[in-house]
């Protein structure tokens, strides 16, 4: 059977056709030719597969693994900051971002377009996000932080319509105190180029959220903490399949401030009730100020306000650029301005103290010295005649005295008998001893210096204007009352108030006194550091004290201080601006005898001292002193 | 028991052990490279493709067992055939990634240009023979590339770049086997290049075509858009390294990393996954099978057979050498599928009924 089957296949294979004249094998010799073809072209592609898979495999591996891992960095959350009290003052919650890839995404419109509609933002906005330079285009870029519940819940039913697009969970900063020391805290922000570059060997990423000011710029170190990752496994579209590896990370270490959040909000309020009053009376202009709580015996800032502030929480999730603008606008104020350490200005009669101070301590005046007061100093003759505030004159008044009425003609005099002396010891007295001119060393960032003027600056800063250069005896006797080019911080003001109530200690202030690990151990204490020890005899400070404890008791303040039942001990300021109202300073320490709180306020166009200052230090003395006060005190005050 | 030696009279068994081991080969590659491709089901695409493969070897079958000089009686049809079906592609096909390559019969998909490809063979084969070996008279030369003109143009206009080029390359491979004076194959070769540089200059690519020939000279100008392929498709090959990442473990394979990765890029599949070992055996398995035909075009008793071998050969060969070499990164990006290896119905019947044919011959080297 098998036989039959193969024999009639083979009479089937009986060409009949077939054209006996051709002969083909007269084609072999070509058909070698294609042999030959063959052999070259697949010589050629094993020889492109041997170079590219053994040869250069290794490169390709990796490319391959890059392609499919992704290590999704988890940030880890920030430490937590607590008042002097360990009260609880910023913490954490849990927020949720968009975050996305932007090899999917960027080519998707209607992705992009449906992305924008959701989160708000313009599509350029988002494009230019994931376009950044140096951002690497394989890794998840966050384009919105803390997103409402609407947004998140939206997203998970319409996935689909999102492919590259996810959400992560972070951890955001919770302000349980609102706008409270916003300025000594600070904000956060997504770092920038120039920080990234800085950064970048601490581990730094693009995206990765910085502190831009306050304490949380200063002790970013310590706040931040260390990433965590999750390697994860993704398919080209993204999408992660499996966890590969996972690191937790590691919570930042918590602060301790020295601040205390009682004092914090009196001093705030207080500050603003002050604006109010002086806006309700003759002084419309007011709009700002400042008010620093110091310990005297150590430098430890127990509050630090700026009026006008800001919230905080606009920065959450990356600030939108109207916010920002309106933040940074003339017309706001600059409530991002930290006035009490970043202001600077004349600190008017307040520094009397250092010109007083300075007199005794060189000699060119004793305590019991009797000066005579005509209401009018001419000692430069009739046309140069300067006046004193009281237009009558004090008349026969002792160097004490002077300190409490804080009459201009005694500091006029004394500051021509500085000039008189040369050496513009004056100046020394300022910027050597107390300070000013210099920066107070705050943990905080962007302090700023002020001034003190002597010749070398005069001829520096008017160097196109060579017929201003000429320092004039009236400049130094400008600057014994407070004036001219003299500009000061408040802090730095409250420095050298609290280098006399404690005895001479100019001490380097502080917000911070311990960063705290999570066990609650202490990793690293700030401690009172003494910048210098002031070269002022005990007697000198002795006098001073008397002076200063008699401005409550009856001289200028002693009406915002009347039936304070703790002595306290201060100066009035009432400081002039060209082209502004006078701006009203108040500087106080209490109790008089045994200094524990010291409180300098100032409110920008507020009118006198002792009116517009005075009752705020008034009533943050009282706090700290746990003295219950019905209301803000109203006062008068005609001195300058 | 089976007689090996009396079947080899009639049947070249390497040829058909080397066609079996590529299919085996390719299904494999295929379930590796769709498993998870349609949820619930990672054999949708190999049931298809096995389909298909039936469907193929029964023609084959068929193709093998008529005899293959009655084709030539059948040149006029076969090639008004084949126009009519590229014709009416053109007005009612079903489009795909722009083109507009495909017939839908119920529930199949049909490409009438990749089994153009085995008619213009056929029909080139009648034209040639009737020449007998004497091309010396470049009219026949001409009149060779007047006969694959249109379905070419037609071809070309779907557009199927990849399959035009492919029936140039084999009409090519045919005339040269016909007997064409070396001088005038070296004229025509010189033509060629001169044809490809003037499209370039002008222009007469579509975008997309432009693109890709850019992109394969330098696939980082744009590795997001047309250059993606490309990178991916190295970086599958490439690492797959010696021994490859193994059956269904290949990252680019399986995470989609890899665009077109059963169709046009498969070749990428297999490099990822088997490695350069795992090519090696493929490419034997391609020398094995091309030898076999040469081999056959050689035993060929008349001229039309040696001249239909030949052109299997060149079609087959032109496809591995663009398909391989663009997914190494050494060719331009054209649309050719892999013989055997590509997902497809109609390339792979178009290929089964050109082993058929080869059997045919084989079978009637004797008589």
């Amino acid at each position: 059977m098998d036989k039959e089957y193969y024999k009639y296949f083979e009479e089937d294979l009986v060409d009949r056709s077939l054209d006996k004249s051709q002969k083909p094998e007269d084609m072999r010799g070509r058909l070698v030719a294609f042999a030959g073809a063959m052999v070259i072209a697949f010589s050629v592609l094993l020889g492109r597969l041997w170079f590219m898979q053994v040869m250069d495999g290794p490169n390709y591996q990796k490319l391959a693994e890059s392609n499919r891992r992704r290590v999704i960095p988890i940030e880890a959350p920030r430490g937590y900051i607590y008042d002097r009290n360990r009260k609880i003052f910023i913490s954490n919650r849990p927020g949720l971002a968009i975050s996305v890839l932007p090899t999917v995404v960027q080519v998707n419109k209607e992705v992009l377009e449906r992305l924008a509609k959701l989160t708000g933002l313009s599509v350029k906005e988002i494009t230019d996000k994931l376009s950044e330079k140096n951002a690497d285009p394989l890794k998840p870029r966050i384009i919105k932080r803390d997103v409402d519940k609407r947004v998140v819940a939206y997203l998970g039913e319409h996935q689909s319509d999102f492919p590259g697009v996810d959400l992560t969970v972070e951890t955001i900063r919770e302000y349980p105190f609102g706008n409270l020391a916003a300025h000594l805290v600070g904000y956060l922000g997504e770092a920038s180029e120039q920080e990234l570059k800085e950064k970048k060997s601490e581990g730094y990423d693009m995206g990765d959220v910085v502190g831009k000011a306050g304490v949380e710029k200063t002790y970013e170190w310590a706040l931040r903490g260390t990433k965590g990752s999750q390697q994860v496994e993704v398919n080209a579209a993204g999408r992660p399949l499996r966890i590969l590896k996972s690191i937790t990370p590691n919570p930042g270490h918590n602060l301790v401030l020295t601040l205390d959040l009682d004092l914090q909000q009196t001093a705030e309020k207080g500050l603003a009730d002050a604006i109010n009053v002086a806006r309700q009376g003759k002084y419309k202009k007011a709009n700002a100020g400042a008010a620093v709580v110091l310990d005297p015996r150590n430098g430890e800032v127990l509050a630090l306000a700026s009026y006008p502030s800001y919230d905080p929480k606009l920065f959450l999730g990356g600030i939108s650029s109207k916010n920002w603008a309106v933040l940074t606008d003339k017309s706001s104020g600059y409530p991002l301005n930290d006035r009490a350490i970043m202001a600077t200005y004349p600190p008017g009669s307040t520094f009397k103290m250092i010109t007083a101070i300075g007199a005794l301590s060189d000699g060119l005046t004793t305590p019991e010295r009797v000066f005579v007061d005509s209401g009018t100093w001419s000692v430069f003759g009739e046309q140069w005649a300067k006046k004193c505030w009281l237009s009558s004159g004090h008349g026969s008044i002792d160097f004490i005295s002077a300190i409490a009425q804080s009459c201009d003609t005694v500091f006029y005099q004394l500051g021509y008998e500085f000039e008189m002396k040369g050496g513009e010891r004056l100046q020394y007295w300022a910027r050597d001893v107390f300070g000013l001119g210099n920066p107070t060393g705050i943990d905080l960032p962007s302090e700023t210096v002020g001034r003190v003027p002597d010749r070398k600056w005069k001829k520096e800063f008017n160097k196109e204007y060579p017929e201003y250069q000429t320092w004039y005896p009236g400049d130094t006797v400008n600057i014994s009352i407070g004036q001219g080019d003299l500009l000061v911080t408040p802090l730095q003001l409250a420095l050298s108030y609290a280098a006399i109530a404690n005895g001479g200690n100019l001490y380097k202030p502080h917000v911070v006194r311990a960063v705290v690990n999570n066990d609650g151990k202490v990793i690293y204490e700030v401690k009172p550091e003494a910048r210098r020890k002031i070269p002022v005899g005990p007697e000198a400070i002795a006098v001073m004290k008397a002076g200063l404890g008699r401005v409550t008791r009856d001289g200028t303040a002693s009406g915002a201080f009347s039936g304070f039942p703790v002595p306290v001990a201060g100066k009035t300021g009432t400081s002039e601006v060209q082209g502004k109202d006078d701006f009203a300073w108040f500087v106080g320490y209490a109790p008089a005898d045994d200094p524990k709180y010291l409180a300098v306020v100032v409110v920008e166009q507020g009118g006198h001292g002792g009116s517009a200052a005075a009752p705020v230090v008034r009533s943050i003395l009282a706090k700290a002193l746990d003295i219950k006060e019905e209301s803000m005190i109203k006062a008068e005050d005609i001195s300058r | 028991m089976i007689d090996l030696q009396r079947i080899s009279r009639y049947v070249d068994l390497p040829l058909l052990v080397g066609v079996v081991g590529l299919m085996v080969y390719g299904l494999t590659v295929l379930y590796s490279a769709t498993a998870k491709e349609v949820p619930g089901d990672p054999y949708a695409y190999l049931k298809r493709q096995l389909t298909w493969a039936v469907l193929g070897i029964i023609l084959a079958v068929f193709a093998a067992v008529i005899n293959y000089n009655r084709l030539r009686n059948w040149g006029i049809p076969l090639y008004l055939g084949c126009i009519t079906a590229l014709l009416i592609v053109m007005f009612f096909g079903a489009s795909e990634l722009g083109a507009q390559r495909w017939i839908d019969i119920g529930p199949f998909r049909f490409q009438p240009s990749e089994f153009a490809k085995v008619i213009i063979v056929t029909t080139l084969a009648a034209q040639l023979a009737l020449y007998k070996g004497d091309l010396s008279d470049p009219k026949r030369t001409l009149l060779a590339f007047a006969h694959v003109a249109l379905p070419v143009l037609l071809i070309y206009k779907q557009p199927d770049l990849g399959t035009a080029l492919c029936i140039l390359a084999l009409t090519l491979g045919m005339i040269f086997a016909a007997g064409i004076p070396v001088r005038h194959f070296m004229a025509i070769v010189l033509v060629s290049v001169v044809v490809v540089l003037v499209v370039f200059n002008f222009n007469l690519l579509r975008d997309y075509q432009m693109k890709r020939l850019i992109v394969f000279i330098d696939p980082d100008v744009d590795p997001l858009g047309a250059g993606y392929n490309l990178l991916q498709s190295k970086i599958a090959v490439g690492s797959g390294m010696l021994f490859g990442k193994g059956f269904l473990s290949g990252t680019q394979t399986n995470l989609r990393f890899l665009p077109m990765r059963f169709t046009d890029f498969i070749f990428a599949a297999v490099g990822e996954e088997f490695g350069f070992v795992g090519a090696l055996v493929l490419i034997g398995l391609y020398a094995l099978v091309l030898l076999r035909a040469i081999r056959i075009a050689a035993l060929s008793k008349n001229l039309f057979g040696t001249l239909l071998a030949a052109g299997i050969v060149t079609m087959w060969l032109f496809q591995i050498l663009i398909n391989i070499g663009m997914t190494t990164g050494i060719m331009p990006i054209t649309g050719i599928p892999l013989p055997f290896i590509s997902n497809g119905g109609s390339a792979l019947i178009t290929n089964l009924i050109a082993v058929g044919i080869l059997i045919n011959i084989y079978a009637r080297r004797f008589v």
